[in-house]
């Protein structure tokens, strides 16, 4: 009686994964402090945090059509999160065996399939609340914790992974509830890329006709 | 709630949890296949990582399970959605949380963790009566928060490695040392040690069966989530569940709140 309730908090948070996640994201300036810090740093990290996730919540809980919201997140994704890193991680070993042309062609599909799981979970999110922790820094990244609440919902434990590879705090990851999102897109590509003989070709056709299905 | 104290439904209990075992595991050996092992290193080292040796049994099970979800318990747990407004399924889901409570609190036990243990006991004892039978979490409210435990968590606290990767019918993802624990669990709640003929076995079968539509009902929109994003939808769920039973372990051992008050002189 009490297997099935975990199983389904594991799917259910790391489903809002892509949502919560990857809303935050907002098109303002960093702030000052943040601009400066070029290495990992625990209250800088959670003062940009903290900004994101108001701005967050204030493009998610505002009014406006999905297509609206996804123009105000769009360009962020872009400032905010190290996509072509998380990319990079997904693909694991791959990414060194993969020619520059499949590199490019990779990092392009992923762009969308990142935006399309955004705007798949958009339209849900309504009276979305954040509250931001501690950071703790580890190898040169913070991981700053984040409280995520929604009506009716059990409240998400999230955890933004934020690093300084290109001066300015980009985010790497996000955790929820002990999910990441990098490892669990970086098992799903390698049990696909292994079921069809580690072929690069063959995922980068799959993500394309599943980009292609969803748009 | 005192097994010790009834031998012979103690007795009872465990040859029904023999039983359920003895089926797994003539259902795992009856359909076991088992997957090649890769010969280069890079492909090994992910095999090794997939910690999956049944992969070709554990995807046969969970597409079957798939399909009869589909035509079973999906639509079941629709129609529960549809019919049930929210609040009264929050009840529900907290009423059949409250029932799990002494299995959380023996478990909280074994694992060597008294604070967690005295939050169980706490949430137990004042949502059955201030929440009105469990149907109202209050406790949350007044420091005592909801926590897992279960006998998987507690063979892992013993030591015990998670073992390969399991895909089991009913259960979904799973593991030896979960499978484990899961009898444990069973053995551990009170309503299997009511006497037969007071009418409370049926009642477990249905709670049984509630919690099962309940939970199916609580990740409707984001099992189809997975599915549709996914390209191996079978190998997300499956880095879903070691994820997430790995963080909850670590959170209960890393939980090191004492029970000794502040003022006592240590």
């Amino acid at each position: 009686m009490t297997k099935l309730p975990t199983i389904a908090r594991a799917t259910l948070l790391s489903a809002a994964l892509a949502g919560a996640a990857l809303a935050p994201l907002s098109v303002a300036a960093p702030t000052q402090a943040l601009a400066q810090a070029a290495s990992a740093d625990a209250a800088a990290d959670t003062a940009f945090i903290q900004s994101l996730g108001q701005r967050l919540v204030a493009v998610v809980n505002g009014g406006g059509s999905n297509a609206e919201k996804k123009a105000q997140l769009q360009p962020m994704l872009n400032q905010d999160v190290d996509i072509d890193y998380i990319a990079r991680s997904c693909l694991g070993r791959f990414w060194r065996t993969a020619t520059p042309d499949q590199q490019q062609r990779y990092l392009a599909l992923f762009h969308k399939v990142l935006t399309n799981a955004i705007d798949d979970k958009l339209g849900e999110y309504r009276g979305v609340g954040i509250s931001v922790g501690n950071a703790i820094v580890q190898d040169g990244k913070s991981y700053v914790t984040t409280i995520i609440t929604r009506p009716g919902q059990p409240t998400a434990n999230v955890q933004w992974v934020v690093s300084h590879a290109g001066g300015a705090p980009k985010i790497d990851d996000v955790v929820i509830e002990g999910v990441s999102l990098s490892v669990t897109q970086r098992s799903d590509y390698a049990s696909y890329l292994a079921h069809n003989g580690n072929s690069i070709d063959a995922l980068l056709n799959a993500l394309e006709s599943k980009i292609a299905r969803q748009s | 709630m005192y097994p010790e104290k009834r031998p012979s439904l103690t007795r009872r209990a465990g040859r029904t949890l023999a039983a359920r075992a003895g089926g797994a595991a003539l259902l795992l050996l009856g359909v076991a296949a088992c997957a090649d092992k890769p010969t280069d290193p890079a492909g090994l080292a992910d095999y090794q990582q997939r910690n999956d040796p049944l992969e070709p049994t554990n995807r046969v099970l969970y597409n079957v399970s798939d399909k009869v979800d589909a035509y079973t318990l999906k639509p079941v747990a629709q129609a529960y959605v549809w019919a049930v407004p929210l609040p009264a399924r929050t009840g529900v889901a907290n009423v059949l949380s409250n029932l799990a409570s002494p299995a959380v609190f023996f478990n909280d036990v074994f694992e060597a963790k008294p604070a967690r243990a005295g939050d169980t006991f706490m949430r137990f004892l004042i949502n059955s009566t201030v929440g009105v039978a469990g149907v109202l979490d209050v406790a949350k409210g007044w420091g005592y928060p909801a926590h897992i435990a279960d006998g998987g968590m507690t063979l892992a606290q013993w030591g015990l490695p998670s073992g390969p990767y399991l895909f089991l019918p009913l259960l979904g993802p799973s593991s030896p040392r979960a499978l484990t624990g899961y009898g444990m669990d069973i053995a551990l709640a009170p309503l299997n040690y009511v006497p037969r003929g007071y009418g409370l076995i049926t009642l477990n079968y249905a709670l049984y069966g509630v919690s099962i539509v309940s939970a199916r009902a609580a990740l409707l929109g984001d099992l189809d989530q997975v599915k549709k994003n996914a390209l191996d939808p079978y190998a997300t769920i499956r880095s879903l569940y070691r994820q997430h039973t790995n963080a909850e372990i670590k959170t209960m051992q890393d939980d090191h709140r004492m029970t000794v008050p502040d003022w006592y002189a240590r």
